[in-house]
């Protein structure tokens, strides 16, 4: 027992002391990591009007980058005043407003239509305010002359229901015109098409029918027909009478308007005796026979159809 | 480069980089309160939340005393959070001791030592313990450290031997 105290106290504290390696040692275990995302969703605003009336349904699509095949959410649910979308994060277009929500009234009457914009990765979009309103009413066609169906650029078209003008516009150089008005007129029985108020002739006047459709397609045959033979003459004032004989007295069978055409066949001195033609309410043409005081007409120059009052512009 | 055209870019530099959407980082670590350095900024210390980072390529450094430092690069793709959960590996002590004689120790094939009794700090985990006689292996071992622990080393001779 001595023997080991004395040794320890020889050999001091240092014999219980172990060395330490000098670093720590690793393994290079692959620490356990876990990373996982987050994407919020993106919720669209967007609020509705409805001028006149509010379809029972509405279908929404939202399409994005432009991309009209597939969408990427289809929604159909009442007429609400806003409708909220929620979309996952990061569908959109978020560079460009090329994503679209397509909006589809569940009703014949109303027009669908898109609404464009920018996307955000995630968060609240707020959209502009849109109307849900009736498809535009269209006409469309091609002026021509009824004398040699050659079209007519630069004729003055208007839409109306008396007295209100609901769209005008001039044929383009093709003859070709298209007006569309807004579709609440849909129901009304006094629409009416009038076509060449700046040309010599008797403007052109259509009724036009939307109770069965959005679109009509009239063609404008403008002036003389080609069964008028002979020298075509324009009555140059309103209320001009066409009489059944030359002799003062004698029966007016019409009172002509401004730029009606008259084939003159026979001359007197003071009356010219000719055939005009009368539109029907079924649209056939009638030809009547009768007599005109020469100072109410005057010769057909085609050089120039156009009134002195409008602006000239050329005959094709 | 006038001053004032060098101050313009400056504001343009700024205000691009403003157009970045913001990325909420958040990041929890076992164990807890540990620093975390991003790109070679200290952030605070776990658990952080709603730190606003950009999308992109950002580098983790994660470093506590007893613990394994931790590198960790990552391109952060655009999203509303990014949520990073780190678990640290524990360094142990470890003593080790062997009766044999002779013996000189190597640990994952580059740490050596000759003494009998020495301490060792270990990361947790597998580590290959070679032993060499007179420059021979004689021995090759797997040792598993998953606590602070004395290890001691016996020589198993090969039954051929």
């Amino acid at each position: 027992m001595v023997v080991i105290l004395l040794s320890i106290f020889a050999g001091g504290c240092s014999m219980f002391i172990i060395r330490s390696y000098p670093e720590v040692i690793y393994n290079d275990r692959q620490p356990l990591i876990s990373v996982t995302y987050d994407y919020g969703e993106i919720e669209v605003h967007l609020p509705l009007v409805y001028p006149r009336y509010r379809p029972e349904q509405i279908a929404f699509q939202v399409y994005s980058g432009g991309d009209t095949t597939f969408p990427l959410i289809s929604v159909m649910q009442g007429p609400l005043d806003e409708i909220v979308l929620f979309l996952p994060h990061g569908v959109l277009d978020v560079e460009d407003s090329t994503n679209l929500i397509k909006i589809m009234p569940q009703d014949y009457d109303f027009r669908n239509f898109y609404v464009p914009f920018k996307g955000i990765g995630a968060g609240r979009i707020d959209l502009p305010v849109n109307a849900i309103d009736f498809k535009p009413l269209i006409v469309q066609g091609v002026v021509t002359l009824a004398q040699n169906d050659s079209t007519l650029s630069g004729v003055a078209l208007s839409v109306q229901v008396f007295p209100a003008t609901l769209a005008r516009t001039k044929s383009d150089e093709n003859g070709i015109f298209e007006m569309g008005i807004p579709g609440e007129f849909m129901k009304s029985p006094n629409i009416e098409l009038i076509a060449g108020s700046n040309l010599i002739f008797k403007p052109f006047r259509q009724k036009l029918d939307y109770s069965n459709t959005k679109g009509i397609y009239q063609d404008v045959r403008i002036g003389p027909s080609k069964t008028l033979e002979g020298p075509i003459y324009l009555t140059n004032k309103k209320y001009v009478h066409f009489r059944e004989n030359p002799d003062v007295g004698s029966d007016t069978k019409f009172l002509l308007d401004k730029g009606e055409s008259v084939a003159v066949k026979r001359m007197t001195r003071g009356e010219y005796f000719g055939d005009i033609e009368v539109l029907l309410q079924d649209g056939k043409l009638v030809v009547f026979d009768g007599w005109v005081v020469k100072e109410d007409l005057t010769l057909m120059q085609l050089e120039n159809i156009f009134s002195k009052e409008s602006n000239h512009e050329p005959v094709e | 480069m006038n001053p004032w055209n060098r101050f313009i870019i400056c504001i343009l530099a700024v205000s691009g980089s403003t157009l970045h959407a913001q990325i909420a980082l958040n990041v929890n670590a076992i164990p807890r309160q540990v620093e975390v350095i991003m790109d070679g900024i200290s952030i605070g210390e776990t658990p952080i939340r709603n730190q606003q980072i950009i999308p992109g390529p950002h580098n983790f450094e994660i470093i506590k005393d007893g613990y394994a430092p931790l590198t960790y690069s990552l391109i952060v793709n655009p999203a509303k959070a990014v949520n990073l959960d780190f678990y640290l590996n524990p360094i142990y002590k470890i003593k080790f001791t062997t009766e044999e004689e002779g013996l000189t120790f190597e640990l994952n094939k580059n740490h050596q030592w000759s003494d009998k009794k020495i301490r060792l700090e270990l990361e947790a985990g597998e580590h290959i313990l070679s032993v060499y006689k007179k420059d021979k292996v004689v021995d090759e071992q797997t040792i598993l450290v998953d606590e602070p622990k004395q290890f001691k080393y016996f020589f198993k001779k090969k039954l051929s031997d």
